[in-house]
């Protein structure tokens, strides 16, 4: 349950990121599924609520490194939706000009965004990098790097963390834990019930909660980006979310028992997310303009997107190198 | 004026000169704070400038390299060291995949100034797990940028230069070549990357090689002008990106060409500039390209085992004489 | 020391010669100039001078024999003196070109057919004008290398004391020569329609497997009824007009004959374009009388005649010699009987007209009647029609022909 008490601006804040990723999952599978998209793309249908809260609890300036389900996230932290679906066709104007796609959505300077990443745990040692850039800088942000429950399982996760807790780094591991690497079980691979527990062997702190509340996942998070920022070094947030979906937008999941959607459909953060404003004094309109506003975003950024150009085929060859490109490139 | 001093030592005022400069230039690795890394070459660094620009890392190759590159895209530059080249194979991801490819998939937002230095190649009997020349995994891979220098006075102004580098620049040195005491100009100064260098000129037949082999190639050199033959030797020191200008130049003067490298002959980078030669300079052959590279076996042991695996200065005088049908 | 009689190179691809006839006998005296042998090539003999005077001392290769290019024929040298056996036994051997004999494997140039040069030789070669055809490589395998151009060419320099340079060798696209001029040849280097003529049938008969089916047509009545209406109307359509007609009306009926390759795919084309080739004196022309399906006798004649003037006087525009789905070739009026013509690209198909002659024809009753009868070569590609099919075309071209009133209807 959460603690705090919440402003209505604010609850209305969570709901409002929350249909909008869904919005924006949609609104990609519906293009993937018409053919219009570049690729394969993963979506985090079910998922809104842990993005909505974890960004909550970040500032603005603060960094964060997402994984190759991490559409919710840039949404969450402010990301264009035009920018970001362009990207996913494979247009000049998308965050990365087209050259990253879904699983590459980047802004570093803009949204403070390190980019997802297409290598499972790969984002890890960089979040855990851009914190030890702040540790030299001495500015006060604080990295939070998202990932996976099989990320969990990468090498890079206790190489990193290891080192984050060694030198105090200000990051926050934040897993989100759908249960499902693609196909397989998180519990046929660990001996665990929860992976914050692993927080205990690099002497930092690691709690578990459920991902399917905005206000519980923000309030973990909260403490854990402030005990970062207060130069107490990393934590661990594993939060318990449902990925509707199958592993890529097509697959039909059926390595996974029909109770698990059951159960995620009967959690739905979206639908809980609507009762708590309804019995916090907002009203039915006010929720329904936040959904159609969440449409009409999506579905002039689908225009955005389709109605953009595609890069010039002679974009392949720029920006491989920052000096030298065209020699570098040629031989 | 020069003074005379260890390539190693060249390198570590390199390092020195550059974390002076700019106090964004870091330096992680195993063993490079305390110890002053195990050839010397940082040996009162962390004193100096502080455990927050030395870090002595765990071992942990992929988690410290990928960490550079999150530092990097923040605007830090550190210098990373792997113990040994072949390391590499641990911390494959965080170089090849993110550090070469990070820019490109940004669509230019994001830039890796970081520079990955690597004691590599054989000769210290070793065995195969650190002694390999893997040139070739680092050509391949669009992104990065590879140094690989011979001379101390080369290894100092081109260190400077890749530690100034935008792009991630992978930075080879060979180990046996470390205690080679050579002059290096005195003050400021760097070497741009890109720029090969004629270490001796000749007009019968061009050896284009680089790090430890330019050396051997110099020795043969030697030899062979006692028959009258004069070899140019064309030291490439930055193989990406690669001086294909001074490559034509040398080549059209001298019409034969030997590629020369320490690495498994099979699919080397020597083999690479070989296959460019013939695609491009076809007409100005009088003789098919030759590579003298090591062997396409592990490296070995036994010092009679192990010398077998690297071209020595007779292979070149060998190797030449076949090319010039002599 | 006798010097060797070799077999020469005549050409870029000759690889051997057979040596056909000695006009000298061991023991002849022989002068420089005299022809020594005959030899004969895939087609063309030739006379092999003697280069040297003195005794015909042995002849190492007998008539009959085929010895490759530099291998040795004979031995000239004084009275008396010893072929020695090594020598003698070496009958293939080759030397550097102009130096003293030096026995070294055969080159494989000449063996293989293909002339082993570095390609740094090869552009010196070019730049000084150097023929590297005859050279012996110096190089690993026989390889020409550079060297060997720069001696070859210092040797030239010293023939041409005038100093003046010698002409560049051809440059790329012109194709070396490897015929022998005879007494009286002319050279005329291939262009204009004749290199087109010549590019378009090599590709055709490179590309197409084609069959040609001949098919006897008795024409008796066509030629009655043209006659009559020639002199009824006072028109002068030609056979070729009846011949032309009755096609287009046979492919009209027969759409599957009109097809085109293209890559993987069938074009099956919608109009019945027939070429006509018409002969020119310096080649051939196929203009295209387009729809011809649909046009009368009388316009197909105006058409066919007014498209072969202009032809003839070269005022045919481009778009009237393109285009064809079909074509005809008529060599009827020079009295040839069958032949077997090429394919006009991209049509898949061509029909050859032959001569009109009166043969005797036995009936079902056993009566012998003089008949004017005439032959159609049809020569299809193969990969696009069959010959069953291409057959039963041919006989609804007969058909019209041997009913001709059926050809106006």
């Amino acid at each position: 349950m959460a603690s705090k008490e919440y402003s209505k601006d604010m609850l209305k804040n969570f709901y409002s990121t929350m249909v909008r990723i869904r919005a924006f999952e949609t609104k990609a599978a519906e293009c993937f599924t018409k053919g219009m998209l570049a690729g394969n793309i993963h979506l985090c249908i079910g998922q809104e609520a842990a993005a909505a809260g974890a960004m909550a609890a970040m500032e603005q300036e603060d960094y964060m490194a997402t994984t190759h389900r991490g559409h919710g996230h840039c949404v969450a932290k402010g990301g264009d939706t035009k920018k970001m679906l362009a990207e996913l066709f494979g247009k000049k104007t998308g965050y990365c000009k087209g050259k990253g796609g879904s699983m590459h959505i980047a802004d570093v300077d803009g949204l403070h965004s390190l980019g997802a990443n297409g290598i499972v745990g790969a984002g890890i040692p960089i979040a855990t990098g851009s914190a030890l850039a702040s540790k030299i800088y001495g500015d006060r942000h604080v990295t939070v790097c998202m990932f996976g429950d099989s990320a969990s399982n990468q090498g890079t996760f206790h190489e990193a963390i290891n080192m984050a807790a060694a030198w105090k780094l200000p990051v926050v591991f934040f897993i989100e834990n759908n249960s499902y690497g693609v196909s397989t079980n998180i519990h046929s691979v660990i001996n665990t019930e929860n992976l914050s527990i692993r927080a205990k062997a690099y002497g930092i702190p690691g709690k578990t909660v459920d991902g399917t509340d905005p206000r519980i996942v923000y309030e973990a998070v909260k403490e854990a980006v402030d005990y970062a920022r207060a130069g107490n070094g990393p934590s661990i947030v594993e939060c318990k979310v449902f990925r509707y979906q199958g592993h890529y937008c097509g697959d039909p999941a059926v390595y996974r028992p029909k109770e698990y959607l059951e159960e995620g459909m009967a959690n739905d953060c979206i639908e809980k997310m609507k009762k708590v404003l309804l019995k916090n004094g907002v009203s039915q309109e006010e929720i329904t303009a936040m959904d159609q506003a969440a449409h009409d975003e999506l579905e002039e950024a689908y225009v955005f997107a389709n109605e953009s150009e595609y890069p010039d085929p002679s974009e392949a060859t720029t920006e491989v190198y920052f000096s030298d490109n065209e020699r570098s490139v040629v031989r | 004026m020069s003074k005379k001093m260890s390539i190693s030592k060249a390198i570590g005022e390199a390092l020195h000169e550059e974390m002076v400069r700019d106090e964004k230039v870091i330096i992680m690795g195993e063993d490079m704070g305390k110890m002053g890394n195990v050839f010397g070459i940082t040996v009162g660094f962390q004193e100096e400038f502080g455990m927050h620009r030395v870090y002595d890392t765990p071992i942990s190759e992929s988690g410290f390299c990928g960490m550079a590159v999150g530092a990097a895209m923040r605007g830090i530059r550190p210098v990373v060291e792997l113990m040994y080249d072949d390391f590499i194979t641990v911390a494959a991801d965080p170089i090849l995949n993110q550090a070469a490819k990070m820019r490109y998939m940004t669509g230019g937002q994001a830039t890796v100034p970081m520079v990955l230095r690597l004691p590599m190649g054989a000769g210290r009997r070793n065995a195969g797990q650190h002694s390999q020349c893997l040139e070739n995994m680092f050509c391949h891979t669009p992104g990065l940028k590879v140094v690989a220098p011979s001379t101390a006075e080369d290894a100092k102004g081109l260190l400077k230069s890749a530690i100034r580098d935008q792009d991630p620049v992978i930075f080879m040195e060979h180990k046996l070549l470390y205690a080679k005491k050579e002059q290096v100009p005195e003050g400021e100064y760097t070497i741009a990357l890109g720029v090969a260098d004629v270490k001796k000129e000749g007009s019968d037949l061009t050896v284009i090689t680089w790090s430890r082999q330019v050396y051997f190639a110099l020795e043969a050199a030697e030899e062979l002008e006692k028959e009258g033959i004069h070899i140019e030797i064309l030291d490439l020191r930055t193989l990406v990106p690669l001086d294909w200008d001074s490559i034509v130049k040398s080549v059209s003067k001298t019409h034969h060409v030997i590629v020369l490298s320490e690495e498994v002959k099979r699919g080397s980078y020597a083999s690479e500039i070989s296959a460019q030669i013939a695609e491009e300079l076809f007409d100005e052959l009088d003789a098919p390209v030759e590579r003298v590279c090591g062997l396409n076996i592990v490296s070995p042991f036994s010092p009679t085992l192990e010398d077998e695996n690297f071209p020595h200065p007779a292979d070149i005088v060998k190797a030449v004489k076949k090319v010039l049908n002599k | 020391m006798a010097f060797e009689v070799k077999m020469p190179q005549l050409g870029l691809t000759m690889e051997e010669g057979t040596v056909s006839k000695w006009l000298k006998h061991e023991g002849d005296t022989v002068k420089t100039g005299e022809v020594l042998l005959e030899i004969t090539t895939d087609k063309l003999t030739s006379e092999v001078e003697s280069e040297y005077t003195g005794i015909l001392l042995k002849i190492v290769a007998q008539e009959g024999e085929d010895i490759p290019v530099k291998g040795i024929l004979a031995y000239i040298g004084e009275s008396g003196e010893q072929v020695e056996s090594s020598e003698a036994s070496a009958a293939v051997q080759a030397v550097s070109a102009g130096e003293a004999p030096v026995p070294t494997p055969v080159p494989v140039q000449q063996t293989g057919g293909r002339i082993r040069i570095s390609p740094l030789a090869k552009k010196t070669a070019a730049k000084l004008g150097v023929d590297y055809t005859a050279l012996v490589g110096s190089g690993p395998m026989g390889r020409i290398i550079q060297k060997d151009i720069l001696t070859a060419s210092e040797k030239k320099a010293e023939i041409h004391p005038s100093g003046l340079p010698t002409p560049p060798m051809p440059q790329k696209n012109t194709i070396p020569s490897a015929l022998e001029l005879m007494e009286g040849d002319e050279v005329v280097t291939l262009s204009g329609m004749r290199k087109v003529v010549a590019e378009r049938m090599t590709k055709s008969a490179q590309q197409i497997p084609t069959v040609t089916q001949n098919m006897k047509i008795d024409v008796t009545n066509l030629m009655a009824l043209r006659k009559k209406i020639n002199q009824d109307l006072g028109v002068k359509y030609s056979l070729n007009d009846y011949i032309l007609k009755a096609t287009a009306k046979a492919l009209k009926n027969n759409k599957h004959m009109l097809v085109s390759l293209d890559g993987d795919k069938i074009i099956k084309r919608a109009h019945v374009n027939i070429g006509m080739a018409v002969a020119l004196d310096d080649g051939l022309i196929v203009p295209v009388i387009k729809d011809a399906d649909r046009m009368s006798l009388g316009e197909i004649s105006e058409k066919a005649k007014d498209l072969a003037e202009r032809a003839r006087s070269n005022k045919l525009n481009m778009d009237e010699y393109k285009g064809s789905t079909f074509s005809i070739s008529n060599l009827g009026m020079f009295g040839i009987e069958t032949f077997d013509p090429i394919i006009n690209q991209p049509d898949a198909g061509i029909l050859g007209v032959c001569a009109v002659n009166d043969e005797l024809v036995m009936d079902a009753e056993g009566n012998i009647t003089k008949r004017q009868v005439m032959r159609i070569s049809y020569t299809l590609d193969h990969r696009l029609v069959d010959g069953a099919t291409a057959a039963k075309f041919q006989l609804a071209i007969k058909e019209l022909l041997e009913n001709p009133m059926q050809i106006l209807l």
